[in-house]
């Protein structure tokens, strides 16, 4: 007969279900599915633990604490007078401390039978003599309120450090964590870093000032320079002193608007060989907008570069062949207009000395052959003039124009030639120039045919092979635009006509084109000449009126 | 002086001038009047086909360029109507390869607007003298014709064997004739032809034959 079947407190202790007990029907254990022994068993080994927890050892800790309380009184009584409350107070302290709050209550009972048996007269007895009554009262409710004091302490020390310990574990575990991701983000540079050396493309990282931080190992091997070396801006030194000028400005516009970044550049790999980059930067930007990174790309574009250039070489022949062509047929039609009237006038010409030389002399026919003389040379010269007319350009339209802009469409337009031709444009304007009333795309026409002309001269030139367009103030109310080569200047013997129509001191030239030149300038009410620079090269130059 | 073309012999022989430049017409007409040469002129070639005959005596000068067709084309043409006058090109912009074809089809000269007199009245000259050649040629021609047209067909059977230079008696053979008539037919043949001899026949027949 179990004696805890009637111990109501502590039969759920004992009977509630494990997990993944076999009694599905109730909350409650049965003997009918575990048997009777086990339930016994079970039973007791429950009530020892719980009797060693909650009596026992508060118990024997109470009373270890007591005792020695009481032995060290006994032994301090003959030193101090009243020694007994304060160790019974230590004792209970103690137990309270270690034992918990029934092991403080243990203490505290066990003192006052103590005391009052040992230390309150009458001595060794029970009894409390009724003065000394209240002084163990007092004691009772001391120790009372030290013992709850002490466990409550305790119990508070002991949550705290679980607490602690609790807290400890978990940044244990957040540090592993932390740990762990660091690593899976280390790893995956790492990867991506690979990936990048590996790309065949020349790529780069810069800070968001555009300074560069990083630079793989493709673009390292082309510019031949270390990581370190290429650092901050160096990347600038390296380009083509041409190109340099107009990348710095491009990179400082895009690094301030925080815009995408795109360049054709010739960049200098070992060797001291240029080769033809498109540079392409991305910016990176945090989630308030602001710019963190520049992300770069250099793709080669020699080849494309070359092919294209080709492409413009051919077809510039082919224009040039067909502008001869037309030239040619456009001379031939002349050639027979002239022609035309040309050989009337002579065999009218012969026909009236023949009527004259005739015995007796034909006056009549003779002065009506004379009128018809008269006649088709009338016509002749009218076809001189039809051709004059129709090389003089009659203005067609003005409009105030910046006569600087134009110069620097012209350069825009010219670029790819020069740097075909291995020649350089450079620009010398003069800032603030009045705006000029003259017709923007004949002007054009004449500037463009001036600068092809610098460049054509200087083909042979080897050494400084610059094209200088000027643009200056010229006498009071007039702009003077010059354009000057470094090729071998104008022959004294020629430059008288080297404005003719047809005269051309090129293998393919048709003559026309400074012949046009200057009937565009002079429909301006300007003028175009040409001196020889100091240097031995030519300066065209035309002035034009600025607007009255 | 130059030499002049002689008028008082052929006084029918006139250039025809065709280019559709008025005045250069005018101006040629001219300066050959008054050296003397008739000469009449043709806005186009359609002008000139409408009043030229077979019987026109003289030469053409030509422009190359013409309205409707080319001078080259004209040449062509005429070649294929049958009239021959001689043609003397002109042109204000001549090329070579222009030249090369006028010439090979049988122009007598290429002149180059604007010419020298001299170098017209040469080129006349000289076509007018083709001209003349073609001419007395093509007289002779048919006057040959017309004897070969007066023989009766047993003789000109006896001619065609004659002039292979077949023996009398051979042609009796041939013909199935007796000698003595083959001899009487040859007799008429060479009246009628008015060959002196054997080789003046030969030499008509032949004429006449390469011209066929």
């Amino acid at each position: 007969m179990p004696p805890f079947r009637r111990a109501p407190f502590i039969t759920p202790l004992m009977l509630r279900p494990r997990p993944g007990g076999k009694c599905p029907a109730s909350r409650w254990r049965c003997a009918r599915c575990h048997g009777w022994q086990f339930m016994i068993r079970e039973a007791t080994g429950r009530l020892f633990r719980w009797t060693m927890e909650y009596c026992a050892v508060p118990c024997a800790i109470a009373s270890f604490f007591v005792v020695v309380a009481l032995l060290w009184t006994f032994l301090l009584q003959h030193i101090i007078a009243y020694p007994f409350v304060f160790l019974f107070f230590g004792a209970v302290m103690g137990s309270a401390w270690f034992g918990g709050v029934i092991s403080g209550m243990m203490a505290v009972s066990m003192s006052s039978v103590l005391i009052a048996f040992f230390f309150i007269p009458p001595l060794y007895s029970i009894s409390v003599a009724k003065e000394s009554q209240s002084f163990l009262a007092a004691f009772i409710l001391c120790a009372f309120a030290i013992s709850i004091v002490s466990s409550a302490k305790k119990r508070s020390e002991n949550a705290i450090r679980e607490a602690r310990d609790e807290l400890e574990a978990k940044v244990q575990e957040r540090t592993a964590e932390l740990r762990r991701s660091n690593q899976e983000i280390l790893e995956s540079e790492r990867q991506l870093r690979i990936l990048t050396e590996a790309i065949p493309q020349q790529i780069w990282r810069a800070n968001a000032e555009g300074q560069v931080e990083y630079c793989n190992q493709h673009l390292r091997d082309y510019i031949g320079m270390s990581a370190e070396e290429l650092r901050g801006d160096a990347f600038l030194r390296v380009l083509h002193p041409e190109d340099e000028v107009l990348f710095r400005m491009g990179w400082r516009r895009a690094l301030a608007a925080g815009s995408r970044f795109e360049m054709e550049v010739r960049v200098r790999g070992v060797g001291d060989v240029y080769r033809w980059f498109l540079v392409r930067s991305i910016p990176q930007q945090a989630e308030d907008g602001r710019i963190v990174r520049w992300y770069g790309i250099h793709i080669d574009i020699e080849e494309q570069h070359r092919t294209q250039q080709s492409l413009a070489l051919a077809q510039e022949d082919l224009a040039r062949l067909s502008r001869t062509l037309s030239m040619a047929e456009m001379a031939a039609s002349i050639a027979h207009e002239l022609n035309q009237p040309l050989t009337a006038v002579m065999t009218h010409a012969y026909a009236c000395r023949e009527w004259l030389n005739a015995r007796p002399a034909n006056l009549e026919k003779a002065s009506a052959t004379t009128e018809k003389i008269v006649l088709e040379s009338a016509r002749a010269s009218a076809v001189v003039a039809r051709v004059r007319a129709l090389f003089r350009k009659e203005v067609q339209s003005t409009e105030l124009t910046d006569v600087n802009h134009l110069i620097q469409d012209l350069a825009r337009l010219l670029r790819d030639e020069a740097i075909r031709r291995n020649i350089s444009i450079r620009l010398d304007l003069e800032e603030g120039l009045p705006r000029l009333e003259i017709d923007p795309v004949q002007i054009q026409q004449v500037l463009l045919n001036l600068a092809v002309n610098g460049m054509d001269a200087m083909m042979q030139c080897m050494e400084a092979r610059d094209l200088i367009v000027r643009s200056q103030p010229y006498g009071e109310s007039e702009v003077l635009i010059s354009v000057e080569d470094h090729g071998p200047g104008i022959a004294p013997e020629i430059a008288a006509r080297i404005f003719e129509p047809f005269f051309s001191t090129k293998p393919q030239g048709t003559g026309m084109g400074l012949a046009i030149c200057r009937s565009i300038v002079e429909a301006h009410d300007g003028r175009l000449w040409v001196v020889n620079a100091e240097h031995g090269g030519a300066i065209f130059q035309f002035n034009v009126r600025t607007q009255a | 002086m130059t030499q002049r073309p002689d008028q008082t012999k052929e006084s029918r022989e006139t250039v025809f001038i065709v280019d559709d430049d008025a005045a250069i017409c005018e101006g040629l007409c001219n300066l050959l009047e008054s050296v003397g040469v008739r000469a009449s002129h043709y806005p186009s070639a359609e002008a000139f086909l409408d009043h030229v005959t077979s019987e026109s005596a003289g030469c053409l000068v030509l422009d190359v360029r013409l309205p409707g067709m080319t001078g080259v084309e004209f040449q062509e043409k005429l070649h294929h109507i049958g009239i021959r006058l001689p043609i003397v090109f002109m042109t204000a912009h001549g090329d070579i390869p222009m030249v090369r074809k006028v010439m090979k089809a049988g122009a007598v000269e290429f002149l180059t607007k604007p010419f020298q007199k001299e170098e017209l009245l040469q080129a006349v000259e000289q076509a007018f003298a083709i001209d003349r050649t073609q001419r007395a040629e093509q007289n002779l021609q048919g006057a040959i014709r017309a004897r070969i047209d007066s023989l009766t067909e047993r003789e000109r059977a006896v001619m065609a064997l004659v002039t292979t230079g077949l023996l009398n008696k051979q042609i009796a053979a041939e013909l199935n004739l007796s000698e003595i008539t083959v001899k009487l037919h040859r007799r008429h043949v060479m009246e009628k032809m008015q060959a002196g001899s054997l080789a003046d026949l030969v030499k008509m027949c032949e004429r006449v034959k390469r011209q066929a």
